[in-house]
């Protein structure tokens, strides 16, 4: 398979300027390649730098050095380190979507218009963009008075699941996604890795946190091992 | 660690690629300084001496070399505290007030090959009522308070040279619809209206014809938090139908957040870190900005 990411010799630590210019390492001289269709399964402990080089790969988080190669569609090569918040800006509109561990609760918008202002951003019409909202939902469970409610006073699955729809109703060509799965009973679980496998299927690459070793086995293709910023090992794994 | 430059200075504002195209406002340099500069009031001024005022002459650097780019249907914030510069700048780039120096491309005006800063008024005031809206903080300062809500739209329409008085009234009851204003309360004046409504008449007015370019400074500050949220969400709401830029003024972070892709960080009439608003408030690099995001509650 054609490349799609190289993370060569990223680097990250954080200065704290007004707590005594406290500096705490976050990632040291990590690099790795991913091809397009793969799900990488990042693994580690907790604070050993998993969330951190997610955001990295989104330009959330600035490196201190290194790159981040991103092959995009057009066959062009960004280095996301660098690249003009322009250009990153277009490509989070066009091929990458970040799912964080929690719902960021936009207030007073009900969860099926949050779902499917993903597809309405791409040039969807409203109409089929609610359509396929509501389908998303029902098959992930949530309940059919909630649609049209605001997410804010949901439980916290319940909010994972609009999180989880928001992340994959438009197919996005690259998903880097944070515990997806935490919080969700087992069958519920089963139906968001299916969906996400259906998606890799029609090529879409992954990235994927999760502590949670049933969703690891079931998706990850490749595993990335990080240990206090490093990167332990890189295994293949045999593909669910 | 094997590499990494240890940064004990704050990081840099990134440099502007002047290469870069397809930007619908380009800023570069953009200055006001009231009172007497002398050649090194904004030498002695900036965040590094924790003041805007000039030791020697007392004039005030209200904004200084603010540069920055902003490209179609993007929402740029612009955070900092009283003081800072923030809406001096929009007030600068809206013929509020004239800058000292610097200079601004309009791509709607003369395919941005003018600096607008250099136009005659009469272009000013076209710029101003065909291509540009402005909600303030205030709505005393962007309605007339003895006009009609409607006659508040209709000026607007107006002075871009649309005089049919029938259609006039459609457009301002479509607009008053869209932001939620109940179209009966059209020819009531706003100061019969709650501060959320005006706020919302004074929205549908920026828009009313239309503009590529949108500047609100401060527009939820004086709301309770339901009005806010229900005006934010309006905000967004029309930024994503009509695809419109806006620079959004704001020293509220959860408004920056919540509207913005792009955020520039002010302090003492400077540009202190610039980037996506989410590195702005996950990943701050200035000492101000660490100070602004530690204190977000």
């Amino acid at each position: 398979m054609p490349l799609l990411l190289q993370v060569q010799s990223v680097s990250k630590h954080f200065q704290l300027h007004i707590q005594n210019n406290k500096r705490i390492a976050a990632l040291d001289d990590v690099s790795f390649k991913m091809d397009q269709g793969d799900i990488l399964g990042l693994t580690g402990k907790s604070g050993s730098g998993k969330s951190s080089l997610m955001k990295c790969i989104y330009r959330t988080y600035l490196v201190n050095s290194g790159r981040i190669l991103l092959h995009t569609g057009s066959g062009a090569v960004t280095d996301l380190a660098s690249a003009s918040e322009h250009a990153v800006l277009r490509l989070r509109q066009t091929e990458m979507f970040y799912c964080s561990q929690f719902l960021s609760v936009i207030p007073r918008v009900p969860a099926a218009d949050i779902v499917a202002e993903s597809l309405t951003r791409k040039g969807v019409s409203h109409a089929d963009a609610a359509e396929q909202a509501r389908d998303l939902l029902s098959k992930l469970g949530l309940p059919r008075e909630l649609w049209d409610a605001f997410p804010a006073t949901f439980s916290g699955g319940e909010q994972q699941r609009v999180n989880v729809a928001r992340a994959i109703i438009a197919a996005p060509r690259f998903l880097l996604i944070d515990e997806p799965t935490a919080s969700l009973d087992p069958k519920t679980k089963d139906v968001v890795i299916d969906l996400v496998l259906a998606l890799k299927a029609r090529g879409t690459s992954v990235v994927l946190i999760t502590h949670d070793q049933h969703t690891l086995d079931r998706m990850a293709s490749r595993r990335l091992h990080l240990e206090h910023g490093r990167v332990r090992e890189l295994e293949t794994a045999v593909v669910a | 660690m094997s590499s990494s430059s240890p940064t004990s200075a704050p990081a840099q504002v990134a440099p502007l690629n002047d290469a870069d195209t397809g930007w619908l406002l380009r800023v570069r340099g953009l200055s006001k300084i009231y009172g007497e500069p002398i050649s090194n009031s904004v030498q002695y001024t900036g965040p590094a001496h924790g003041t805007n005022i000039c030791p020697e002459t007392d004039a005030i650097v209200a904004c200084a070399e603010i540069s920055f780019d902003l490209y179609p249907g993007e929402v740029l914030g612009v955070v900092g505290e009283s003081g800072s510069g923030k809406s001096t700048l929009v007030q600068l780039l809206y013929f509020d007030q004239q800058a000292t120096a610097g200079e601004v491309q309009f791509q709607a005006i003369d395919e941005g090959q003018t600096n607008i800063l250099g136009l005659s008024n009469q272009r000013k005031r076209h710029t101003r009522s065909n291509l540009m809206g402005m909600v303030y903080q205030n709505p005393r300062d962007g309605l007339n308070f003895s006009f009609s809500a409607g006659g508040n739209i209709a000026e607007k329409l107006l002075m871009a040279g649309n005089f049919h008085i029938g259609r006039i009234r459609e457009r301002a009851s479509f607009l008053l619809e869209k932001t939620e204003v109940p179209v009966k309360r059209m020819d009531s004046t706003p100061d019969t209206f709650s501060g959320g409504m005006q706020q919302r008449v004074q929205i549908s007015k920026a828009i009313a014809n239309s503009p590529p370019l949108l500047f609100l400074d401060e527009v939820t500050s004086g709301l309770d938090v339901s009005v806010q949220a229900r005006v934010l969400d309006l905000i967004r709401h029309l930024q994503r139908e009509l695809g419109v830029s806006m620079i959004v003024v704001s020293h509220d972070l959860a408004v920056i957040r919540m509207l913005t892709d792009r955020t520039l960080v002010m302090k003492n009439g400077r540009i202190v870190e610039s980037g996506l608003t989410d590195q702005i408030l996950q990943d701050p690099q200035h000492p101000y900005t660490q100070l602004l995001v530690s204190s977000l509650l």
